[in-house]
């Protein structure tokens, strides 16, 4: 058929050539702010000890106030965690609104980074749960649904793999994409509606210094950076691939 | 007479348009027919509570004396319910599949979340009636040793509310995973996490029904509160999504 003129997957757009730069700089970023936590940012309101002690009715030792720092990089994974998220639930709201496959491969790709950063901060925040909580889990509630989020991104990829038929597919995981966002505003409020919540609020503990702020920024905008540069890059490959598999059907046409 | 949308030509004369509610009433008592007819569900639905209640026995059986029942059994109540209503809505769409009944109510010009409403009124209703059986089940086998608190009767409220959530969440998912491989585990894989928030709370305002203590509101009303908005949430959700997940 020479009359209708096949659409093959186009890749390799202009934000591709962002890719480098934006991954050296958050990778540039993220270790100025590694080395900006443990080297210029104090404890939390100064406090330094030499040997373990009693701090009000609990034993404080140097290890509890070093673990502190996991919170430098456990809060901007988190929050990019739920900006994927929120990304992945767009693309499925513009699948759905147009049926362009190109969106359907957007909010996959999206969805795949949130599982990664979903992943970084379960294991960040579960060394922090070992270490100043001292247990490895707890049914907190920001804890738990945290937990169910996760489960809800695995359940999004588990489901793909199990509907063959790839427009419904994409109807579906869109569909799911959606859904699974309703669970980010609960995660980030939970600690706020229950208040015997033991994570800490840091507003509620009174903010944080401005060096402390300075370090989270620094270390947040070099992990949406990365996110970025690996969404792209992961992106491209999977237009690419859905580009030779067009390119394979169409040469069988022929 | 008034034209109908594509009644143009002056010849044509079009039957009146059903209301939506009429719709919506006709697709509910189908599937309110087909249950009296069959008895399938809430058979299978009603027989499953009662094992795992006998599983419970089982599962309790050494330290059930010991143990403070009234503590969990909030919990063990939503254990049954959860995995009861599992089981009745992996089926809900297996006649509909089956039969070819779901092309033929996509071949009607009705607006497509109208199925959704009756679905889970239909699936509601199945669910509230095995949970009036399951519910007095239970406290017959552990909860007649104890003395009851006055607020018992209060554990409609979650019950009814859970009851909801988990009906309207469950025909949504279910009718994905009609169409998927492996349909009951995605179904549950699904399932078990988007309904979570409405469980957490749901166990909570029942175990504090249950136990009814002092100051058992506290942990009553704002749970209570927090299921219903997330009922609404989820099903406005679902509501609107329903249109593309049943004609994919």
């Amino acid at each position: 058929m020479s009359d209708k003129k096949v659409k093959v997957p186009e890749a390799g757009q202009w934000p591709d050539n962002l890719v480098v730069p934006a991954v050296l700089a958050g990778a540039v970023l993220t270790t100025a702010g590694f080395l900006m936590a443990f080297l210029m940012v104090g404890p939390v309101n100064g406090a330094a000890l030499s040997s373990p002690e009693l701090v009000g009715d609990v034993m404080v030792t140097n290890q509890q106030l070093l673990s502190q720092k996991i919170f430098y990089f456990h809060m901007p994974v988190a929050i990019v965690s739920f900006v994927a998220l929120v990304f992945a639930a767009y693309y499925g709201i513009r699948f759905l609104m147009g049926r362009q496959q190109r969106f359907d491969t957007c909010s996959r790709v999206a969805m795949e980074i949130a599982l990664l950063f979903v992943v970084f901060t379960m294991v960040t925040g579960d060394l922090w749960t070992r270490f100043e909580w001292g247990v490895w889990w707890t049914w907190e509630p920001r804890l738990t649904t945290y937990l169910i989020l996760m489960l809800i991104v695995i359940a999004y990829f588990v489901l793909r793999n199990a509907v063959d038929d790839p427009e419904r597919r994409a109807v579906f995981s869109g569909v799911i994409s959606i859904i699974a966002l309703v669970d980010v505003p609960i995660c980030f409020m939970i600690t706020r509606l229950i208040p015997s919540s033991v994570h800490p609020v840091v507003a509620r503990e009174g903010g944080m210094a401005p060096d402390m702020v300075a370090a989270v920024m620094i270390i947040m905008a070099g992990m949406m950076l990365v996110a970025f540069g690996l969404y792209r890059l992961r992106f491209r490959q999977a237009r690419l691939d859905e580009r030779v598999q067009a390119l394979k059907d169409q040469l069988e046409d022929y | 007479m008034k034209t109908t949308k594509r009644g143009d030509s002056p010849n044509c004369h079009f039957a009146a348009k059903p209301s939506t509610f009429s719709q919506y009433k006709t697709l509910l008592a189908k599937d309110l027919r087909q249950e009296f007819r069959t008895r399938e569900m809430l058979t299978s639905m009603g027989i499953y509570a009662l094992l795992v209640i006998i599983v419970y026995g089982a599962a309790l059986a050494l330290t059930a004396n010991g143990l403070d029942i009234m503590k969990m059994g909030g919990g063990l109540l939503w254990v049954l319910i959860v995995f009861t209503s599992l089981l009745g809505l992996g089926r809900s769409f297996a006649h509909e599949k089956d039969q070819g009944c779901m092309e033929g109510i996509l071949l009607v010009p009705l607006d497509r979340s109208v199925i959704f409403l009756a679905k889970t009124t239909a699936n509601v209703l199945f669910m509230l009636a095995v949970e009036v059986i399951a519910v007095p089940l239970f406290y017959f086998f552990f909860m007649t040793g104890q003395p009851v608190a006055p607020t018992l009767p209060a554990i409609v409220a979650p019950l009814a509310v859970g009851t909801i959530g988990m009906a309207g969440i469950g025909t949504m998912l279910s009718t994905i995973t009609m169409n998927t491989r492996a349909k009951d585990v995605m179904l549950a894989v699904l399932f078990i996490p988007l309904i979570y928030p409405l469980l957490y709370a749901c166990v909570t305002a029942t175990t504090a029904a249950i136990a009814g203590t002092e100051f058992w509101t506290d942990y009553f009303v704002m749970p209570l509160v927090l299921a219903c908005g997330y009922d609404v949430v989820m099903l406005l959700v679902c509501w609107v999504l329903y249109d593309f997940v049943v004609s994919a």
